[in-house]
C-alpha cells in the first residue's frame, strides 16, 4: 500500500529520501497522479513537501526571482513582481495546462517531472535559471540547461529534493516571446513550443531560443543576430534551430511535422522579438 | 460566440409559444434542474449510496490478447488477498447460465464474460469481488491467464479477405426477426449485407461528368461526463439493478432472457444520466453485473475507470468507396456506394446501422439510378455500436464530398448544386419511401444565408487562406418502435408523468412536461416526469436515435388528451353539461351557461371525496414499416419519419501549420416543430460541437488491436479553444403531419454534415480535396504540400491536377 509521508523540515524531508528504498517527492501532484493512474509510476513511499515552509517563500529583487519549489505555478504568472522580473517567465507559466492545474502545479514538480514538451523549462533555458537541490550530503546548485539528461531523465539524484528555481532578471531592455503550437485539439499537450528572448549588450544582440516539445529533452540555442534585419535574423534562427530538432513521432503527429510545427514556432516567436512585439 | 436567436429576430420563423404563461409547447422555459447539472447536485447511479456495507465491488480481469483461445485461467493468487471475497470467471457464468450467458441486440454474439475465446484487448475474462474497489482493481493483477493465441483481424481488409475469422458462426438474436435467415453461416467476417437497388446504375455509362473516391471515417468513442455504472442485488428471488442505461426496457429482456426470469422479476431503474451519446444502450455492464449478482447472490457494483469506458463501445469505423455521376445539363443521374462499417468483435447494433445508414449513402437527392451495397464485419477491436448518428455521418461525408466535388466539376455553386437536386416534399427516396416534413431547402437556405453564402471571403494571398462550405444530412428515424405512457393527475392539478425515456441531458423530462401542460392547461413545472423504473413506469423501446419527441412524445400527447376526456367527463356529471359543451382551459373547466369555471383541483375532490388523489390514464404508441426488399432495399415505408440539416462553414486555413480555423458555422434542424426552442438549438449547437471533433482531430488510434490513445490525456475532445468564432444554430420548422404538435426529434440532427461542410471549406479554401476523417492539420498541410508540388513545374494553371476524371482511385 502506499505510504504518505508528510515531513514538517527540509531536513526531515532529505532523512526520509536518504533512508527509503524508493521514495518520490509530491509536491502538487498534478504529474505524479497521471503517471500513477498510467502505471508508470510504482512508487509505495511519498514524501508530501507541502508542509515545508521555506518551500513556498519568493523572493524576488534587482537580480532576479527566487521561487521556492512548492510555489504554484499559478503564482509565477500572476505575482506582479515575478512579472516585473522576469516577464518572459511569467508568460510561459501561464500557458501551462489550464488554471486549475496551475493553480496545483508547483515550479519544483514542473521541471522535475522532466517531461520534454513542459512549457515553463523552454524560458527558464533562455533565461538561464538555476536550480538549487538539497539531499542529507548537503545543497547543491544545478544550471537548468545542464538539468535535462534524457527523456524523461534529470541530473536530480534519487535522495535529492529540489528546494528553489533562481531565474536571474531579465534585463529591461530584453524582448521575450513564448509560442505554443499544438497539432490536434486546441488545449492538447503542445507539439511544438519555443521561447525567445533577445538580448542588446555592448551594442551585440543576441537571440535565445529555447525549444520544447522538438526533442527528448528541451533544447536551448544562442545566436548573434547583430545588424541582421529581422528577416535574416529569423531565417538564420530557424536553420539553427532545425538541425537540433529531434520530434518523437506519436499520436500527435510525425517527426517531420513537428519538425515543420517548431519550425513555425522559431519563426513566430523569432519574427517577434525582433520586431519587438511581447504581447503574450 | 453562440448566437442565441430571440423572438424579436424577424428572421427566426418559429412560431411563438401559444400559452407563454403555462412554459407548455413552443414554451423556451429552462429545463428541468440546470443548476443542479452544472453544480453535480443531481444524483447520478455513481452517486448512489450503495447502502450497506454488504456491497462488494467488482473489478475486471481484462484480455492482453486481440484473439485468443482460453487454456486456463488461474484465480488462486487473487483468492488469498485480503478483501477479496471472490472471483468469478466467464467459465463459471457459462457453468451457471449456459447459452444464455450470451447476448446482444442483433446476434447473441457477446459473453458477459470470454469463456472460450478472446476477441479483443480489454474483454473481461475474470471478475475479482472484493470489500472495496482499490483491493477489487489491484487483486485483477493476481489473475493468471492461459492463451493459445489465433490469427486476428485487425482492419476491413483482413475481415474481407483473411483466413482468420472471429465469430465461427453468426447467431442472430431474437430482438431483430429479419435476421434469422443468417443463423448458422459460417466461415465470415460479413454478419449483413444490405443491398439498394433503383433504376440501373450500369446502363449508365455516358455520364458527361463523374467523381469516385473512397472515404474513411476512424472508430470515435462518445467520451460522456458520467462513467458507466451498474449496481445489482437478488431481492427474494428477483434481480434488481440500478444502472446508467439509455435502454432499460431492453436491459430488463435482456436479463430476463439470461437469467430465465419472467419479466416481472427482473427491476431496471435509472437516474439521469450524465451524458451518452449513445455509449451506455444495449449490453454495456448490465449482464456481467446481473450475471455475477445472480451466481454469487451478493449486491455488487461494477463501475467503468475512465480508460475502460473507451473498451464498452465505440462508433464505427467505415470505408465507403463510392461515386456520383451527372449528364452534360449538369443532372444527376447515378450514385452508387460499397460501405464497410466495422463492428469490432461484437455485432451489437452494427447491422442495424449497416442497413438504415446504409440506405441513405445517395443522400438526400433526385438521382434515378442508385446502387448500394453496405456490410457489417467483425474484427478483433472492441465493440462498435450506436453513436449520435447512428452510422449516417460516415455516409454523409461521402456523399456530400462527392456532390461538392461534382458540383465543382460542372461549374456550378455548391450551394446551388445541391439546392438543384435536394428531395422535395412528395418525392421518392432512393429506398422508395416518400418524403415528407423533411425540408432539405429551407435547411440549406438558412444556414447559406446565415454564414452569408452569397458574399464569399477574399481567399487571401498569404499565410491564411478562407473559404466557405456547405453541406446538408438526411437520417431515418429508428421504425418501428413502441412507446408507452401512464399519466397520474394529482387532486392539487399537479400531474406525475410516467415514461422510460431517458433524461439523460437532452431535455426529455422538460418537454414532456411541457407536452402534458399544453394539453392539460397546466404550468409545465407541475409536471414530474419519473425516472425510468421498469416496476413502475412502461415499456418503451429505447432513449435514442432522436425518436422520444415524436414517439414518447406522441404517447405522452395522448395520454393527456385521455385525462383531459376524463376530466370533462367528470365535469359533466358533476355539473349536469354535457361535456361537448365543456373546455379545459387555464382557469378550469367551463362551458355555455357556466360563467365561474370549475377547478380542476374541485372536481377530482368532488370526485373521489378525499385530497391528495391520483387519476390514471395509460396510451399506447407504436408505429410500424414496411421491411425493405432484401435484394433491392426498397421500402414503401422503411421509417416513421426523417430528420433533414445542414451546415454551412466559414473556415481560415493557415497554410503553415494546416490547421483549420472555423469563423462561422451555422447549424440548421427540421425539427417539425420546436415543444423548446432553447433545448433544441442547444441539441443542434451539442451535435455540431461534437461534429467539429470528428471533423478535426476525433479519433482512437488501434495498433494490433490495442488502444494507442484510450485516455483522455491522449484522447483528443473539442476545447473551448476549437469552438467557432460565432456558432449560429437555426430551427427549421416543416411540421410533421403525425408529429405531436407537429414535432420530430433533434439530437443527430445536427451532427450530420459537419464534417464534410468543413471539408468542403478547405477544398474552397486552399484548392486540396481529403477523404479521410480526421482533418488533422498534418493531413492538410501533406495535401497543400502535394497540390503546391504538382502546381509548382506549371504556375499559371488554374485547376489542380486532381481534377481528373476518374478521382483519386
Amino acid at each position: 500500500m502506499t505510504m504518505l509521508h508528510r515531513p514538517e523540515s527540509l531536513d526531515e524531508a532529505c532523512m526520509l529520501l536518504a533512508e527509503l528504498d524508493d521514495a518520490q517527492v509530491y509536491g502538487g501532484g498534478t504529474a505524479i497522479e497521471i503517471l500513477r493512474r498510467q502505471g508508470i509510476l510504482f512508487t509505495e513511499d511519498l514524501v508530501d513537501v507541502s508542509r515545508i515552509p521555506e518551500l513556498r517563500a519568493v523572493e524576488t529583487g534587482p537580480d532576479g526571482v527566487r521561487a521556492g519549489a512548492m510555489v504554484p505555478v499559478r503564482r509565477m504568472e500572476t505575482d506582479p513582481a515575478i512579472r516585473r522580473a522576469v516577464p518572459l517567465a511569467a508568460r510561459t507559466y501561464g500557458h501551462v495546462a489550464n488554471p486549475r492545474v496551475r493553480n496545483t502545479a508547483t515550479v519544483g514538480g514542473n521541471v522535475a517531472h522532466g517531461d520534454y514538451r513542459l512549457d515553463p523549462p523552454t524560458a527558464l533555458l533562455v533565461l538561464d535559471a538555476t536550480i538549487e537541490a538539497r539531499s542529507v550530503r548537503g545543497p547543491r546548485s544545478l544550471a537548468v540547461r545542464e538539468f535535462f539528461t534524457g527523456f524523461q531523465e534529470t541530473a536530480l539524484e534519487h535522495d535529492e529534493v529540489i528546494t528553489a528555481i533562481t531565474v536571474p532578471a531579465q534585463p529591461t531592455d530584453a524582448v521575450g516571446r513564448f509560442v505554443k503550437m499544438s497539432s490536434l485539439s486546441a488545449n492538447d499537450w503542445p507539439s511544438a513550443s519555443a521561447a525567445a528572448l533577445l538580448t542588446t549588450e555592448d551594442g551585440r544582440r543576441t537571440l535565445h531560443l529555447g525549444l520544447g516539445a522538438l526533442a527528448p529533452v528541451p533544447v536551448h540555442l544562442s545566436l548573434d543576430v547583430s545588424g541582421m534585419p529581422t528577416e535574416r535574423a529569423v531565417s538564420e534562427a530557424m536553420a539553427a534551430a532545425e538541425p537540433l530538432m529531434d520530434p518523437i513521432p506519436d499520436v500527435r503527429g510525425s517527426s517531420d511535422y513537428k519538425r515543420r510545427l517548431g519550425l513555425v514556432a522559431v519563426r513566430e516567436a523569432a519574427t517577434d522579438v525582433c520586431e519587438e512585439r511581447t504581447h503574450a | 460566440m453562440l448566437d442565441q436567436r430571440s423572438s424579436e429576430n424577424p428572421a427566426d420563423n418559429t412560431t411563438s409559444p401559444a400559452s407563454p404563461g403555462l412554459s407548455a409547447v413552443g414554451s423556451r422555459r429552462r429545463r428541468v434542474d440546470p443548476a443542479g447539472r452544472v453544480r453535480g447536485r443531481v444524483t447520478h447511479v455513481g452517486d448512489v449510496d450503495p447502502g450497506s456495507t454488504s456491497t462488494a465491488h467488482v473489478a475486471l480481469h481484462r484480455s492482453t490478447r486481440p484473439h485468443a483461445r482460453i487454456r486456463s485461467v488461474e484465480v488462486d493468487e487473487a483468492l488469498a488477498i485480503d478483501g477479496v471475497q471472490a472471483v468469478v470467471t466467464g467459465a463459471d457464468l457459462y457453468a451457471a447460465l449456459g447459452e444464455h450467458v450470451l447476448t446482444g441486440p442483433a446476434f447473441q454474439d457477446q459473453p458477459a464474460m470470454a469463456y472460450d475465446r478472446v476477441r479483443y484487448v480489454g474483454e473481461p475474462v475474470a471478475a475479482v469481488i472484493a470489500t472495496d474497489l482499490a483491493t477489487a482493481r489491484a487483486a485483477t493483477e493476481s489473475v493468471h491467464v492461459d492463451y493459445e493465441d489465433l490469427e486476428a483481424v485487425y482492419d476491413v481488409d483482413d475481415a474481407l479477405t483473411g483466413r482468420a475469422f472471429v465469430h465461427d458462426e453468426l447467431r442472430p438474436s431474437a430482438v431483430f426477426g429479419d435476421l434469422r435467415h443468417l443463423n448458422g453461416v459460417r466461415d465470415t467476417n460479413v454478419n449483413y449485407e444490405f443491398r439498394l437497388a433503383r433504376g440501373d446504375t450500369d446502363a449508365v455509362e455516358t455520364a458527361a461528368t463523374g467523381v469516385q473516391r473512397r472515404f474513411w471515417c476512424p472508430p470515435t468513442h462518445h467520451v460522456p461526463m458520467e462513467l458507466p455504472c451498474t449496481v445489482a442485488w437478488v431481492e427474494g428471488n428477483r434481480l434488481e439493478m440500478l444502472t446508467t442505461t439509455q435502454t432499460p426496457s431492453y436491459v430488463r429482456q435482456t436479463v430476463a432472457d439470461m437469467l430465465r426470469l419472467p419479466l416481472s422479476d427482473v427491476q431496471v431503474r435509472t437516474r439521469p444520466l450524465g451524458g451518452s451519446f449513445g455509449s451506455k444502450m444495449y449490453d454495456r455492464l448490465e449482464p456481467l453485473a446481473a450475471a455475477i449478482a445472480w451466481v454469487l447472490r451478493r449486491k455488487v457494483r461494477v463501475v467503468a475507470s475512465r480508460e475502460e469506458a473507451f473498451l464498452l463501445t465505440t462508433r464505427h469505423g467505415a470505408r465507403v468507396t463510392s461515386a456520383m455521376r451527372a449528364d452534360a445539363d449538369g443532372d444527376l443521374v447515378a450514385a452508387t456506394a460499397d460501405i464497410i462499417y466495422d463492428t469490432g468483435a461484437y455485432a451489437d447494433v452494427g447491422p442495424r446501422i449497416t442497413g438504415k445508414s446504409g440506405m441513405v449513402a445517395s443522400g438526400p437527392y433526385r438521382i434515378p439510378n442508385v446502387s448500394i451495397r453496405s456490410r457489417c464485419v467483425y474484427s478483433n477491436k472492441p465493440s462498435a455500436g450506436p453513436f449520435r448518428g447512428f452510422g449516417v455521418p460516415q455516409v454523409t461525408w461521402s456523399h456530400e464530398s462527392l456532390i461538392d466535388e461534382l458540383a465543382r466539376r460542372t461549374g456550378e455553386d455548391p450551394y446551388a448544386y445541391r439546392r438543384r437536386h435536394l428531395l422535395r416534399e412528395g418525392d421518392v427516396a432512393a429506398m422508395g419511401t416518400v418524403m415528407h416534413s423533411a425540408d432539405f431547402t429551407g435547411c440549406l437556405d438558412a444556414v447559406a444565408e446565415a454564414v452569408d453564402w452569397a458574399n464569399p471571403p477574399e481567399r487571401g494571398e498569404g499565410r491564411w487562406r478562407r473559404g466557405q462550405g456547405i453541406a446538408v444530412g438526411v437520417k431515418a428515424v429508428l421504425t418501428p418502435t413502441v412507446s408507452n405512457a401512464v399519466l397520474q393527475l394529482n387532486q392539487d392539478a399537479s400531474a406525475s408523468l410516467l415514461i422510460s425515456t431517458v433524461e439523460m441531458g437532452q431535455g426529455s423530462d422538460t418537454i414532456m412536461a411541457q407536452i402534458v401542460a399544453e394539453v392539460l392547461r397546466i404550468d409545465s413545472h407541475r409536471v414530474h416526469v419519473v425516472p425510468a423504473d421498469t416496476d413502475v413506469t412502461p415499456y418503451d423501446t429505447i432513449t435514442a436515435g432522436s425518436r422520444s419527441t415524436y414517439h414518447t412524445g406522441n404517447a405522452v400527447r395522448l395520454v393527456a388528451e385521455q385525462m383531459r376526456e376524463r376530466l370533462l367527463a367528470l365535469a359533466a356529471e358533476q355539473s349536469g353539461v354535457p361535456a361537448g359543451e365543456l373546455r379545459l382551459t387555464e382557469e378550469g373547466i367551463s362551458g355555455s351557461g357556466h360563467p365561474e369555471p370549475l377547478r380542476v383541483e374541485d372536481v377530482v375532490l368532488r370526485h373521489f371525496r378525499a385530497r391528495g388523489t391520483t387519476l390514471t390514464c395509460a396510451s399506447n404508441f407504436t408505429t410500424d414499416w414496411v421491411p425493405y426488399d432484401r435484394n433491392t432495399g426498397q421500402s414503401a415505408k422503411v421509417t416513421e419519419h426523417w430528420f433533414a440539416g445542414a451546415v454551412a462553414v466559414r473556415a481560415a486555413v493557415d497554410t503553415w501549420t494546416g490547421r483549420i480555423r472555423l469563423e462561422h458555422l451555422a447549424v440548421s434542424g427540421d425539427v417539425g416543430k420546436a415543444i423548446n426552442p432553447f433545448l433544441v438549438e442547444q441539441q443542434l449547437s451539442g451535435a455540431a460541437i461534437t461534429g467539429i471533433g470528428h471533423a478535426l482531430f476525433d479519433e482512437l488510434v488501434l495498433d494490433q488491436g490495442q488502444f494507442v490513445n484510450g485516455t483522455l490525456l491522449d484522447y483528443q475532445l473539442p476545447s473551448l479553444g476549437d469552438m467557432p468564432d460565432r456558432l449560429t444554430p437555426i430551427i427549421v420548422e416543416s411540421p410533421h403531419r403525425t408529429g405531436p404538435f407537429g414535432a420530430k426529434g433533434v439530437g443527430e440532427t445536427g451532427i450530420l454534415a459537419v464534417a464534410p461542410a468543413i471539408a468542403n471549406a478547405l477544398r474552397d479554401a486552399v484548392g486540396v480535396r481529403l477523404t479521410e476523417l480526421p482533418l488533422t492539420a498534418e493531413r492538410v498541410l501533406n495535401a497543400i504540400e502535394r497540390k503546391r508540388a504538382e502546381e509548382s513545374p506549371q504556375e499559371s494553371r488554374q485547376q489542380s491536377p486532381q481534377e481528373s476524371q476518374e478521382g483519386n482511385q
